[in-house]
């Protein structure tokens, strides 16, 4: 088929070869994975090593810091064991109140935006895979907030949520003034978080909803005329047939959202950044400003962001046990 | 013509439901155009979606006066280039891990996904340190000299969940192709790219748009490793406009269409193969 197939004699294959050759041989996928390997080597091995040495020493940011080779100088820098962990998690009261809030807020995020998302992503989903005419127009209309959702649209949430922005107004045209939000949704303690949350659900609620369209075309048409013929109401097709059988993608659905939930702050950062008075503080934008704000503590940032790390693990984890199960 | 009257009433439904969410959808993105085409003021005063007074002049100079063209170049720059070295390392990676044979092939499979878990804000300062180490900025050090310090990184960081995409796609994909053309005597590479490659455009499609519009819209680590004005991307540039007195919300909304507007018009020609591939990637893992 190949010309340089073709001219190679049969017999090659038959010669004996030098030993090297044929470990080569066995382990030629290897090269289709090299490169991939040397740059997770440098951009990602490396750096997370640095990273968890990082978080045993106290360093500012000046001075020098290096682990290959290993470096650090007084006063600048210092080994101090496990006190970045300490601190921020129970001995230093500023530090430890700041963390746990902001681990709090993480956590209401991830639940709600996960349980938002897919609340409104299966219903959606299951309209758009009964909807005859027109699927494909309201598919790409609903898919806009993925392409969009970045720096632009969090401004425009913004602005909607201003003081007189458009959700404050079209309260007012309705005839609900009470509802209100006088100093704007993000100004207000008791409403920042849950504005927030509101635009993190609108940005994922597309890609979920893509997913489970694939996965409601895969199911067969049958099982819900037969559902039908034995006079299951909507409710209970969705309950015992349809949720049961995407069960797959709601597990990555779960995973993804909760993971880019917990480890996410660049629209926290951009819309409030932590404010009003902490009230939308994320462990994410604690660690940020730790490593590039005014009163830099790098090996606190470090120390902080393994927690990050270990709660998407457990969440994982926990998910794919389910998972499995459940299979 | 039971079924369909039984069913009717419910299609109604469906339909009322799609259109809500359409609306809310775009309402944002419409809003973003609209004020963009009115003053400042009217900003504020109108709320309607129609401007009583179209002001294209507004767009015109956020794009020759503010530069934003520049912006636009070096975004499109550094997008393309990351999305092009993410389709070609991590496709040949997936093909690996999906369809050969090495020592440690799985191992390394879960030591790539494992990383999906490290959080970016974790491996940020590291990354500082690494580009100034690697010299990939310039003569002073805070200075960013070359997109490389940049796409790098951007493309590993995509590296795990371009890696599982490819993957799933390539072993969904039958293996008598590569014992036919091994008969055939095509080579390992030869395999890849001429047969499975020239298959794989559904999930190249779908990882390609995914990072396009991620490393479009990225904006902290741009933010962190240029802090040269001329270097800057459009999120970076749009950021930038804040530091100015008072936020003039229609420049500010100009500036936002010419940064969405060209990535949903590539969304919007690409959805049909994005969609494809991310459903036979979703599905069949």
């Amino acid at each position: 088929m190949q010309p340089e197939g073709i001219s190679v004699p049969a017999q090659a294959y038959h010669r004996p070869q030098h030993r090297l050759m044929n470990v080569l041989k066995k382990n030629v996928g290897f090269f289709f994975i090299l490169p991939a390997l040397l740059l997770f080597l440098i951009f990602g091995l490396y750096t997370v090593i640095f990273a968890v040495v990082l978080s045993f020493f106290r360093w500012n940011g000046f001075g020098d810091f290096s682990i290959f080779p290993p470096r650090c100088e007084l006063p600048e820098c210092a080994f101090v064991g496990l006190e970045n962990f300490q601190n921020f998690l129970y001995d230093n009261p500023v530090q430890s109140q700041f963390f746990w809030r902001a681990l709090q807020n993480n956590i209401i995020m991830a639940i709600a935006v996960t349980l938002g998302t897919i609340l409104i992503a299966l219903p959606l989903a299951l309209a758009l895979n009964r909807a005859v005419r027109g699927q494909s127009i309201y598919r790409t209309l609903m898919l806009l907030p993925m392409v969009t959702a970045g720096i632009a649209v969090f401004y425009v949430w913004s602005f909607i949520y201003e003081p007189d922005g458009s959700l404050n107004a079209i309260l007012e045209a309705v005839g609900l003034e009470a509802l209100q939000a006088r100093q704007g949704w993000l100004g207000q303690p008791n409403t920042a978080l849950g504005a927030l949350i509101v635009v993190m659900i609108w940005g994922s609620v597309p890609f979920a909803m893509i997913l489970y369209l694939a996965g409601l075309q895969t199911i067969d048409r049958d099982l819900f005329e037969a559902a039908a013929i034995d006079g299951a109401n909507g409710f209970q097709v969705v309950w015992n047939i349809v949720w049961p059988l995407l069960r797959p993608i709601t597990v990555i659905i779960v995973i993804t959202n909760f993971n880019s939930v917990i480890q996410g702050y660049e629209q926290v950062y951009l819309m409030t950044n932590g404010g009003p008075a902490g009230y939308t503080e994320v462990v994410g934008l604690q660690i940020f400003n730790y490593g590039f704000g005014d009163q830099r503590q790098l090996g606190m940032a470090s120390a902080m962001s393994w927690t990050l790390f270990v709660l998407a693990f457990a969440v994982a984890l926990i998910n794919l046990r389910f998972f499995r199960s459940q299979t | 013509m039971a079924f369909v009257r039984k069913y009717l009433p419910s299609q109604l439904i469906y339909y009322v439901v799609l259109t809500l969410y359409a609306a809310l959808s775009v309402y944002p993105f419409l809003w973003m155009v609209s004020s963009s085409l009115k003053s400042n003021r009217e900003v504020y005063r109108n709320k309607s979606l129609i401007p009583d007074e179209l002001r294209l002049d507004i767009l015109v100079d956020t794009w020759n006066e503010l530069e934003f063209f520049r912006y636009f170049v070096n975004s499109a720059i550094i997008s393309l280039a990351t999305v092009l070295g993410i389709i070609l390392i991590y496709s040949l990676a997936g093909y690996g891990f999906a369809k050969t044979q090495f020592w440690g092939r799985d191992k390394f499979f879960l030591f790539f996904l494992a990383v999906l878990l490290v959080p970016g804000v974790a491996v940020l300062i590291p990354l500082v340190q690494l580009v100034r180490a690697l010299g990939l900025t310039g003569s002073n050090a805070n200075q960013f000299s070359t997109y490389l310090a940049l796409i790098l990184p951007m493309v590993n960081g995509a590296g795990p969940f371009a890696i599982f995409f490819f993957r799933n796609f390539f072993r969904s994909l039958p293996n008598e192709l590569k014992d036919a053309a091994r008969v055939d005597g095509c080579s390992e590479w030869g395999i890849y790219f001429r047969i499975y490659l020239p298959l794989s455009t559904p999930v190249i499609a779908t990882v390609g748009i995914l990072n396009l519009i991620a490393s479009w819209n990225a904006y902290i680590l741009p933010s962190i490793l240029i802090n040269n004005d001329d270097w800057f991307t459009l999120p970076l540039k749009l950021r930038d406009l804040d530091l100015q007195a008072v936020i003039q919300w229609n420049v500010r909304m100009a500036g936002s269409v010419i940064m969405v507007v060209p990535i949903i018009i590539l969304f919007i020609l690409l959805q049909r193969y994005y969609i494809r591939g991310l459903t036979a990637g979703a599905t069949k893992g």
